[in-house]
């Protein structure tokens, strides 16, 4: 009987432990592994120390990447949060159908493959004259815009933001239905409009959610390049939106493989790897994730 | 809050629930549309790849894209694969980490938790060798696996999840009654939480329905691409000329989501909070 159940654990719990091990750690590590190699398209394992890593701190485009990174992060993130609070504020204030309808739609994004998703953003704003916003413009009797080329930064954030927002706006919506009622009643009795209620009493008590959703699409976004890729892919131009991720995946995957450099993109991933470790213990501290360990995530 | 603010406020929410289905909606009617570049015109011929599996007439193109039918096979074999793998993996490891008291339990949880949040990009460098070592680059099959092992750490949260929500008297009842454990799981628990595989399993055939990364960079011949990997390349290569034919081929693409979209929606809008990157 206990040997029955040792088995029964040993088998369950190891095949995917298991797979996980074979599909995700050993990856990880051979990522690591290859980033002290001059691994290229030519396919020879020579160790080479840290020099890719000398590399890449003397590399000038660094600085530009990493620029482009803080750039990406920060502006996604307020869109992120602040579409995210915008939809479950109104949603949450309009009778229920429509708060769900509101919710339900704004998910879609984020189901939508990414490729289909991006290539509406990118006719929808399109710096051609077929574009959407552009033939709306000629027709009315305006000059076309190059959007894409002219605010390549507003549209990234745009298309990342509406994919990212559905996040903050289902966390903050559990989070304002379950204020006490008699909070928001008794202001009201007392007077109080609208907007001091919610900046006084709904955001105040919703701070910790907002945190937390800001911290978990930090870590997320910090690494998030396939929309960019999708999209203006680092251009127009010289990197102008070329984040530090999506820069390592063009190192390791050109367009031509001759230029594949496999261990310097390797070591660009480890720079990541290791910015998301920190901010990962940061969070993990912060926010007390240990508790979420002893109850079920899903009900939210 | 007066009636008249109220009423306000539902009309702005609508408007709000319009502008996000305006994408979408604009998708459609450029599918339909005779003009290649712009809504004009209605038109089903757009979608006659449906029953001709062809995009093109011209043969030459027969070369760069695939036939469609076969494409659609291939997306269709990924979002089951992960679907399938994944719901099986995590039912089985939610089960056990849900009820049983294993040693270094805490960690085990914990680290599941981290390993959810990896990046891809973390992994793709060595995900490229490790399956061209295995025999599996150039192999659905690799991305399938590829694929599951990323969401697997979600699934088992999830199913974990479901699990702990049922009381364990029946369980109990079942492995006294010499039903064996492997049995109990399977006639006894797997019946009662078949919302949480229904939900997971559409979760997971979107996500896999959807990918396009790791085909980009693990498939390199054009008869194991998915859906995915023919718009990306029909936009980079008529991105301006043809776009009601990328449009059709792109609702064509989404339909299969949109439907399971609908049917499942009360769980998604619960469940999917996990599953985010970015």
């Amino acid at each position: 009987m206990k040997n029955d159940k040792v088995f029964f654990i040993a088998g369950f719990l190891g095949l995917p432990i298991a797979v996980v091990i074979l599909f995700l750690l050993a990856p990880a590590m051979l990522t690591i592994i290859i980033s002290f190699t001059g691994l290229d398209h030519r396919l020879r394992w020579e160790y080479v120390g840290l020099e890719n890593y000398r590399r890449i701190l003397t590399d000038p485009n660094m600085l530009l990447f990493i620029a482009n990174t803080a750039m990406f992060v920060a502006g996604t993130l307020a869109f992120n949060v602040g579409m995210g609070l915008l939809l479950a504020l109104i949603s949450t204030h309009v009778i229920e159908p429509i708060g769900y309808l509101v919710r339900a739609i704004y998910l879609l994004p984020r189901v939508t493959p990414s490729v289909v998703f991006a290539f509406i953003m990118l006719w929808i704003f399109s710096p051609l004259d077929s574009g959407v916003i552009n033939s709306t413009l000629i027709r009315i009797g305006f000059n076309p815009i190059p959007w894409t080329t002219s605010f390549p930064w507003l549209f990234l954030f745009i298309v990342n933001g509406l994919v990212g927002c559905s996040l903050g706006m289902l966390i903050f919506t559990s989070a304002i239905k379950s204020i006490p009622s008699d909070y928001i009643i008794a202001a009201k009795v007392d007077g109080a409009p609208y907007i001091t209620i919610i900046f006084k009493i709904i955001i105040p008590m919703i701070k910790g959610h907002i945190a937390f959703v800001t911290a978990y699409q930090t870590l997320s976004l910090i690494t998030s390049f396939e929309y960019i890729l999708l999209t203006l892919d680092g251009g127009p131009g010289y990197y102008t939106t070329e984040v530090w991720a999506l820069a390592a995946f063009h190192k390791a995957f050109a367009q031509y493989s001759l230029s594949s450099q496999y261990g310097y993109a390797a070591a660009m991933t480890s720079f990541l790897m290791v910015a998301a470790a920190i901010l990962t213990i940061l969070y993990w501290r912060a926010f007390r994730l240990r508790e979420m360990i002893s109850q079920p995530k899903i009900e939210v | 809050m007066g009636r008249f603010s109220s009423i306000l406020l539902n009309i702005v929410a609508i408007t709000v629930a319009l502008i996000g289905m305006a994408p979408f909606a604009l998708l459609t009617l450029l599918a339909f549309s005779r003009n290649p570049t712009s809504i004009e015109g209605f038109t089903h011929e757009n979608f006659a790849f449906i029953w001709t599996g062809k995009l093109f007439a011209d043969p030459r193109y027969l070369q760069i894209y695939p036939d469609i039918h076969l494409v659609t096979l291939n997306t269709l074999a990924l979002a089951l694969g992960v679907s399938g793998v994944v719901v099986l993996l995590s039912s089985m490891a939610g089960y056990i980490l849900s009820r049983y008291s294993v040693p270094a339990r805490g960690t085990l949880l914990g680290l599941i938790l981290a390993l959810h949040g990896i990046p891809v990009i973390i992994l793709l460098i060595g995900l490229y060798f490790l399956l061209r070592s295995m025999g599996l680059i150039n192999n659905l099959l690799g991305v399938i696996m590829a694929k599951t092992t990323l969401d697997l750490p979600l699934g088992i949260w999830v199913m974990k999840g479901f699990y702990d929500s049922i009381p364990w008297d029946i369980e109990i009842a079942s492995i006294v009654d010499g039903a064996g454990r492997l049995r109990t799981w399977a006639k006894v628990m797997l019946p009662l939480i078949r919302p949480g595989i229904a939900a997971l399993a559409v979760l997971e055939f979107i996500s896999g329905w959807g990918e396009f990364l790791l085909i980009y960079t693990l498939i390199f011949s054009n008869t194991s691409w998915t859906l995915s990997m023919v718009i990306r390349g029909l936009i980079g290569e008529m991105g301006s000329i043809n776009l009601n034919l990328i449009a059709a081929l792109s609702l064509y693409y989404f339909i299969p989501v949109l439907i399971f979209f609908i049917l499942a929606q009360k769980y998604l809008l619960k469940v999917s909070l996990g599953g985010i990157r970015g």
